[in-house]
């Protein structure tokens, strides 16, 4: 079919070779044109590090000539925004495998101890001679030295797509202690690829030359004769209910019979419960496996901590919006219910983010080196600070003076605030941590703009166009716990600290005490709060200087008075801080750079439905088509309807 | 909020369309069945009808043309994304392949395109896999031919290697310049070639490779079906593009006979040739030996399996019951042979065309 042509674009032409082309399997379209040096910007990776935006071609009167040399630099902005994205992830991406492994480093020693108490009590069962040792059969042995050491890993995760980082972790700390791994999947263990194709795959892992025949005995010799006989030979089966039984069993009872020559260690993932290798295993196979239980972090854990990592601390200054953070909560929860489908999803959000916003790739800038952004900010071209200038944030806020210098002071403020915004999400975090708060809920009602402005207006504070906070310290010894949403979870959590016990109490004011460190404003209101408590018997108490009024407060009823006005002053503290400092990004000017609200965009990429999707485009076709001889039918078939949407409308 | 009202109404959106459809499927029971079928109208030759079919004007062409054309200004974003590592897969009513070639043969240029047409019956993915590693060769020779590198010593050669040695060298660290990729363009990624879970597995692995990104399209409603989340996350790693064009599937309709031909349960002559040809040179020879059995003896209901195996066996086409019988599971699937059994017990093998097609099939294929 071919396409009309606009006035610089080709037609599509279906030529004879591309009929040819049709009919073959594959075949290559075009290989790759040599790249042209100005196509890329200045250095490359590392060591490119200046926005060098300068114009460098001199201004031209000839209009194609212009269009060409814009176009150009909207080449070089793509590519700084590509940079900028990849800083951004690759940051984002490092935080989320730091955290993870994080969770589980404790489990992950405990099984290299464990592998170690194994490794050892397996060679206490005699050491072998170098004959008998590479003799091509099994030694003869009683039963109970036939028995494997299993490592049952419980990851409490129906899908496991979740863990499988976990299990490439495991397998990395467990080689780089010196042990043999091998890693095999469910997918070893089918039944199609049978205990032939389980054991050659396994076998493939170690060996280097190409095997005719897998036979176990093969890696007995090489365990014996390259020196490799000091350390053990761990197997890990990442998700041991999608396995064959069959084909298992198999795998576990020869391995058993050669654990004296090759002592073989094997690590099982178990998603469901621990007895789930009953339900797969027969009793003669249960026989041979020694079993130990481990126990990786919840997923719920995990979550909370990547929220925690990428989008309250704002590892790379990346954010997304209200609506943007409950769409990933609701896709969580609604459709996949995997983390590795959240961080995929917010991959997706920064992409479209850096592949939308033409200014994002200061991002990538204020990342990197944040002594010098004032100075590149300065470097940027007219052309990008005025449209920086036109944001509808900075509009809002009227600035009078849209330089480079507001420019500068515009970031500044927007970490700074970006910044006092997080650390009051991790401070109400931390208080309701003992009511089990989902983090990703609380980070969705922390950004909602709407109660971040009836906060502010229902305290009279002027919000002078986004510009300011509001003279809020007074306010709030005049209200309480007023401006939230009812039932919201942050009344909730203000509310709950009024009812801590004071050891709780006592320990979240030191948590927060190293939440707020960084911002002296509100570290100064914590230590004003603490200079008047002290932790005495179990107990809260305030630092009363008169004696006789120390003596009054020793009865009962004052220590329980006493008790209740801390946790009030702490609840009011709070409090403030949620009033003065919990302001969203959506709020703050410029935050349209670092920001990603586009959720419709999002939602479309990430969920597809064809089914439904085909059957609309059948039946609403001339709102895609736009034709004028379908449009006003409504229901009524019409001949010049599509013939398929004829077929779908007569069912 | 209006999220949470949003996703109210778009529930209550879908559960309106499951009640529409059940109402539907209820109401269309209940009522009277013609007892008429489409074998009893006396149809024309299918040379003709296809020749007419060709000739029918498209409606909406300047439509379907000016939405063609409106999916350009997305190319740019198409290729970000494909930078930014993602697969695009595009759906939506309507044939894509125009499409997506254009995408690859305008903003793709930089990079070598490797294209399958998986709307084709039959596709074998390890041939795919050598061919890929042969491109991906060759770009990197001619690459470090060009920065004065040293050459990579001559390795095996890839037709000999296993499928987990070509994965291995697709996933090599070899392709360094992260922004160095091939990109490839699978037509109807969930067409019959391709369906079976041991391609998908496969083409997931291929997809999850460093140096390869994946442009494919899709048709069937059920199409997500074929992946695990595994894939989905981690391997293809999607992004859903609705790009419907309302443009006829003449390419990907080839090899499905029309509906009004001669009956559904009969293969046209034409199509039957086409899925021949992409099987091996033994697959045809087995499959000559059966229709020769059936035009000499017409009035039989079909080739015992048994016979079928002797001949085959005489003739050195097959070693044992397990080859014949791998050959014809792909014969039954393509729908060139059908089963009987036969009034002693046995099973028959017959092909489900006319005398003078399946003829003239065995004139096409002796070519």
């Amino acid at each position: 079919m071919a396409l009309a042509s606009a006035a610089t674009d080709s037609p599509i032409q279906t030529t004879s070779e591309t009929n040819d082309n049709n009919l073959q399997t594959f075949f290559v379209l075009h290989k790759a044109s040599s790249r042209k040096s100005e196509k890329r910007s200045t250095g490359t990776g590392k060591t490119r590090r200046r926005i060098d935006l300068s114009p460098s071609s001199p201004k031209k009167t000839d209009k194609s000539e212009a269009e060409r040399a814009e176009e150009w630099d909207e080449r070089r902005y793509e590519h700084l925004r590509m940079e900028a994205f990849e800083l951004v992830w690759s940051r984002i991406d490092l935080t989320i495998k730091d955290v993870l492994r994080g969770i589980n480093t404790n489990v992950l020693n405990e099984i290299h101890s464990w592998v170690c108490e194994s490794f050892n009590a397996i060679k206490s069962f005699g050491t072998l001679g170098f004959a008998e040792a590479t003799r091509s059969f099994p030694i003869v042995a009683a039963a109970t030295c036939k028995r494997l050491f299993t490592g049952l890993i419980l990851t409490k995760n129906m899908e496991f797509v979740d863990d499988l980082l976990t299990f490439e972790e495991l397998g990395l700390s467990l080689r780089s202690h010196g042990c043999h791994v091998a890693n095999l999947s469910s997918m070893d263990f089918s039944a199609k690829n049978g205990i032939g194709g389980c054991l050659r795959g396994f076998l493939r892992q170690f060996l280097t030359t190409t095997l005719d025949a897998a036979d176990i005995s093969i890696l007995a010799s090489w365990y014996r004769e390259q020196d490799n006989h000091d350390s053990p030979v761990v197997v890990i089966i990442d998700d041991m209910e999608r396995c064959c039984g069959s084909v298992l069993s198999d795998f576990i009872l020869m391995l058993s019979e050669w654990v004296l020559k090759i002592p073989i260690i094997i690590l099982m993932g178990v998603s469901t419960t621990l007895d789930a290798p009953r339900n797969i295993l027969p009793s003669n196979v249960l026989q041979r496996l020694c079993p130990s239980k481990f126990i990786l972090g919840s997923p719920a854990e995990r979550m909370d901590a990547v929220v925690e990592a990428v989008l309250v601390k704002q590892c790379s200054g990346f954010s997304v919006g209200h609506r943007a953070a409950v769409f990933l909560r609701n896709y969580f929860l609604n459709q996949d219910g995997t983390l590795t489908s959240f961080i995929r999803a917010l991959k997706i959000a920064c992409a479209q983010h850096f592949s939308m916003e033409p200014l994002s790739f200061i991002l990538g800038d204020l990342l990197v080196e944040e002594k010098q952004k004032g100075e590149k900010i300065c470097l940027l071209p007219e052309v990008i600070l005025k449209h920086a200038s036109q944001l509808p944030s900075y509009v809002r806020n009227q600035m009078a003076d849209q330089t480079a210098k507001s420019l500068v002071h515009g970031f500044s403020e927007l970490k700074r605030l970006q910044k006092c915004w997080s650390i009051v999400v991790l401070c109400l975090y931390e208080a309701g941590k003992c009511n089990k708060i989902r983090l990703l809920d609380l980070l969705c009602e922390a950004l909602d703009p709407d109660l971040y402005i009836s906060r502010a207006s229902n305290n009279h504070v002027e919000l002078d166009k986004d510009s300011g906070l509001g003279m809020a310290s007074d306010r709030c010894k005049r209200r309480k716990y007023s401006t939230f949403q009812k039932g919201g979870i942050i009344s909730q959590i203000v509310r709950k600290v009024r009812d801590l016990p004071a050891v709780m109490l006592y320990q979240l004011l030191k948590s927060w005490e190293n939440i707020t460190v960084d911002i002296l404003e509100i570290h100064e209101k914590l230590k004003e709060l603490q200079s008047v408590l002290r932790f005495e018997d179990g107990k809260l108490k305030q630092n009363v200087d008169d004696i006789s009024k120390r003596h009054s407060s020793w009865s009962p009823l004052n220590i329980e008075k006493d008790s209740k006005a801390i946790n009030e002053k702490a609840a009011t503290l709070l409090d403030c801080l949620v009033r003065d400092y919990l302001r969203p990004m959506e709020c703050i000017p410029l935050h349209e750079i670092v920001c990603f609200k586009n959720v419709e965009k999002l939602q479309l990429a990430l969920i597809g439905d064809p089914r439904r999707r085909i059957q609309v485009d059948l039946l609403e076709f001339y709102k895609i088509l736009q034709c004028s001889c379908c449009s006003k039918s409504g229901n009524v078939l019409l001949p010049s309807m599509h013939d398929t949407s004829v077929i779908s409308g007569t069912w | 909020m209006d999220i949470d009202n949003g996703v109210e109404e778009e529930e209550e959106e879908e559960f309106g369309f499951s009640r529409n459809y059940f109402l539907a499927k209820e109401l269309g029971g209940s009522g009277k069945k013609s007892a008429c079928k489409l074998s009893d109208i006396d149809l024309v030759d299918e040379q003709e009808l296809r020749a007419a079919a060709s000739n029918i004007e498209p409606k909406h062409e300047k439509e379907v043309v000016a939405l063609m054309n409106s999916y350009r200004i997305l190319y740019p974003k198409w290729v970000f994304e494909l930078r930014c590592g993602f697969g695009l897969l595009m759906y939506g009513f309507g044939s894509k392949k125009a499409l997506i070639e254009d995408f690859a043969s305008t903003a793709l240029t930089e990079y070598c395109v490797f294209v399958i047409n998986g709307y084709l019956q039959s596709i074998n993915i390890k041939q795919v896999a050598i061919s890929l590693a042969e491109v991906l060769w060759d770009q990197l020779k001619t690459k470090l031919a060009t920065t004065s590198g040293n050459l990579p010593k001559v390795q095996q050669p890839f037709s000999s290697r296993s499928m987990d040695d070509l994965l291995a060298f697709l996933n090599g660290s070899q392709a360094q310049d992260k922004d160095c990729f091939i990109c490839v363009v699978i037509h109807n990624i969930d067409g019959p070639g391709l369906r079976d879970s041991e391609t998908q597995q496969y083409l997931a692995q291929i997809a999850a490779c460093s140096c390869i990104r994946v442009v494919a399209s899709i048709d069937h409603v059920n199409a997500p079906l074929l992946w695990d989340k595994k894939m989905v996350h981690t391997q293809f790693n999607w992004c859903w593009y609705h790009v419907p064009t309302f443009a006829p599937y003449r390419v990907e309709g080839m090899f499905f006979p029309l509906i009004l031909a001669h009956g559904n349960t009969t293969q046209s002559a034409k199509t039957a040739a086409i899925v021949l040809q992409s099987l091996t040179p033994n697959a045809q020879s087995v499959f000559r030996v059966l229709a020769e059995y059936q035009l000499a003896h017409p009035d039989e209901e079909g080739m015992p399996i048994n016979n079928l195996y002797t001949i085959c066996r005489e003739r050195f086409l097959v070693s044992s019951q397990v080859t014949l019988n791998s050959h014809l599971t792909e014969f039954k699937d393509h729908e060139l042979v059908k089963t009987k059994r036969h009034s002693d017990g046995q099973d028959c093998l017959h092909i489900p065309l006319m005398t003078e097609a399946l003829e003239k099939l065995l004139m096409e294929i002796r070519q």
